[in-house]
């Protein structure tokens, strides 16, 4: 099959999910802009607890995604089954870590706020 | 009557997403390939049938010719995705995912006449309509699909399916999700025996009798009482499918999952109230191609002809045998010979032009070839026809040939698949599409191509972008 042929159904595959995917674009950029507004650097900040929270999500896609798909990781059989699901199973772990590393930014910023509230007389 | 494009002002968000598939189609297409030249013409176009073959017509058609006026009959309002009929069946899908209106299908600039055909007067080159009108044509395209005889199975019907623990994936959007339920129903019963039947004749998706009996086992196995359920396969032929190492694999499979293959038996008859049904031993030398052929070797009475055998079940998976609809049947296009005739229409099966009016072009289900009756078909038929149909209204020689292109996404159980594509030559040889994917493997990709990428693919052949 040609490329044009593949990428044109990869496009009638992922219209009706435009608007998930847009909704999903919206919510990480706005979650990563906010953060960025205060402070949140990408590569400076350190959190182990996002960090494997963002591996979790993505493990657990081992399990989910199959599922979703109507089927069972039983089934991942061939190389390129495994390639797919990995491949998938990384973009998900990225996608976490990419929206939980600034949520604990933010999260750890209004703890830090709402101390030194409490700690002025 | 030509579909006019909504008020953009009014638009939906069905409509929304449609437009924003065709834009971005049309985008990546004319970003990555070059169109074919437009040809003006004022000829006059009738496409028999808006399934998966005229509707694909209609589109390239109407885009590649300019000034032609081009008649597509097809009475239904709703266009059916029938590859999704075994997900329905096997209690994947829901039916109502496989229904859209045809209204989205069907081109500008392209006359909907809403009933069906009832006649074709090839040497006046005219179709008869339901209502008595008649279509004048300078060029012909036969998509009509084909007709499902269950009437040539004694005491069967389709109406039938669902109930009396009969089910056939084959009879329609409801139909298959009664077989879902009719399976449902065995399962829940915690044992008993189910028969897989299989047609004397070329069928449509010739691997969903198989796909069918592998989910059913998916069921059994889910149910944790496998042992106490009988499975049978009926196959009139010693093969199961036409693909050589398919074919093998697929007996193989079913003997290590414990259905029984009982081969060159044809359901000839069937007693819902007693949940029996007749079988009719063909012959061990039983390879047929046509319900004809089959019906004149069993009246010649050679080999073991006619012997019956009576089989008790408690679910019973009914294939009609098939043939092209009776107003193609009884009209000069059929084949007059070799092993199609009498039954499909009569083209060259790498032209898909008629073999004796040339003026006169076959797509889909309803041509008389060995292989072929799938949307994956469809898909290579279309570039075939429209570039074959354009040349032969130039006056000029037919540029493209068909290679038999098919594809089955071989279920072997809910969840897995092989993607099977083979065409015509060197046996039925594989022709695979991506290299990545190996045909001969189960895998999850294939499931996944199946249950959530073809029937994208599917509705943009339709819209003549793929």
């Amino acid at each position: 099959m040609s490329i044009a042929g593949v990428l044109t159904i990869l496009w009638y595959a992922l219209a009706p999910f435009l608007w998930l995917i847009v909704a999903g674009l919206a919510l990480l950029v706005t979650i990563q802009a906010v953060a960025h507004l205060r402070g949140y650097r990408l590569f400076a900040y350190r959190c182990l607890g996002a960090n494997l929270a963002a591996l979790a999500v993505g493990l657990s896609a081992l399990w989910w995604i199959p599922l979703l798909t109507r089927s069972q990781l039983a089934y991942i059989a061939t190389v390129f089954d495994w390639v797919a699901l990995l491949a998938a199973v990384f973009g998900v772990m990225l996608v976490a870590w990419l929206l939980l590393h600034p949520l604990s930014f933010l999260l750890r910023g209004a703890k830090r706020d709402a101390g030194s509230l409490t700690a002025s007389p | 009557m030509s579909q006019h494009l909504s008020d953009p002002s009014s638009l939906d968000r069905r409509q929304f997403l449609q437009w924003s598939a065709a834009a971005g189609a049309a985008g990546l297409l004319y970003a990555t390939q070059s169109h074919a030249r437009t040809l003006s013409t004022d000829a006059r176009i009738v496409i028999i049938g808006g399934g998966a073959g005229g509707m694909a017509m209609a589109n390239r058609l109407a885009r590649r010719l300019d000034g032609a006026r081009i008649s597509l009959i097809e009475p239904s309002e709703t266009h059916f995705y029938q590859p999704g009929y075994t997900l329905v069946a096997s209690g994947v899908w829901r039916a109502e995912q496989t229904a859209r209106p045809n209204t989205q299908f069907v081109p500008r600039g392209v006359d909907w006449v809403r009933q069906p055909a009832t006649g074709i007067d090839a040497a006046n080159r005219r179709v008869e309509l339901s209502d008595g009108s008649q279509l004048d044509y300078d060029y012909l395209i036969v998509a009509s699909g084909l007709q499902l005889n269950y009437h040539l199975i004694d005491g069967m019907t389709p109406e039938l399916v669902g109930s009396h623990g009969i089910g056939s994936v084959y009879a329609g959007m409801q139909a298959a999700a009664r077989t879902s339920d009719a399976i449902d129903t065995w399962v829940a019963q915690g044992g008993g025996k189910g028969i897989f039947t299989a047609a004397a004749t070329p069928v449509k998706c010739a691997g969903a009798p198989l796909k069918m009996t592998f989910t059913t086992l998916s069921r059994l196995e889910a149910s944790g009482h496998r042992d106490a359920f009988e499975m049978e396969f009926m196959a009139p032929g010693l093969g199961l499918f036409t693909q050589p190492y398919v074919d093998q694999f697929v007996k193989q499979r079913f003997d290590e999952q414990g259905v029984t293959r009982r081969h060159h038996y044809r359901l000839s008859a069937i007693d819902p109230q007693a949940r029996e049904a007749e079988f009719t031993f063909v012959g061990p030398d039983s390879e047929f191609t046509s319900h004809h052929q089959l019906r004149e070797q069993e009246f010649r009475g050679e080999g073991e002809g006619e012997r019956k055998v009576v089989t008790d079940y408690d679910f019973i998976h009914v294939v009609p045998p098939m043939s092209a609809p009776d107003f193609v049947k009884a009209s000069d296009l059929i084949a007059e010979d070799g092993p199609f005739r009498g039954e499909w229409l009569d083209v060259d099966i790498h032209t898909l032009q008629h073999n004796r009016y040339p003026e006169v072009f076959g797509i889909g289900d309803v041509i008389g070839a060995p292989i072929n009756k799938t949307a994956a078909s469809v898909k290579a038929q279309a570039p075939v026809v429209e570039a074959n149909l354009v040349a032969q209204i130039q006056g000029q020689a037919l540029p493209l040939r068909h290679n038999g292109y098919t594809s089955c996404p071989m279920i072997t159980g809910i969840g897995k698949a092989m993607l099977v594509e083979f065409g015509y030559d060197d046996n039925f040889a594989f022709l695979p599409s991506f290299p990545f994917i190996d045909p001969r493997e189960e895998s999850w990709a294939a499931w996944v191509m199946k249950d959530r990428m073809l029937q994208p693919a599917y509705y943009a052949v339709l819209e003549g972008q793929a």
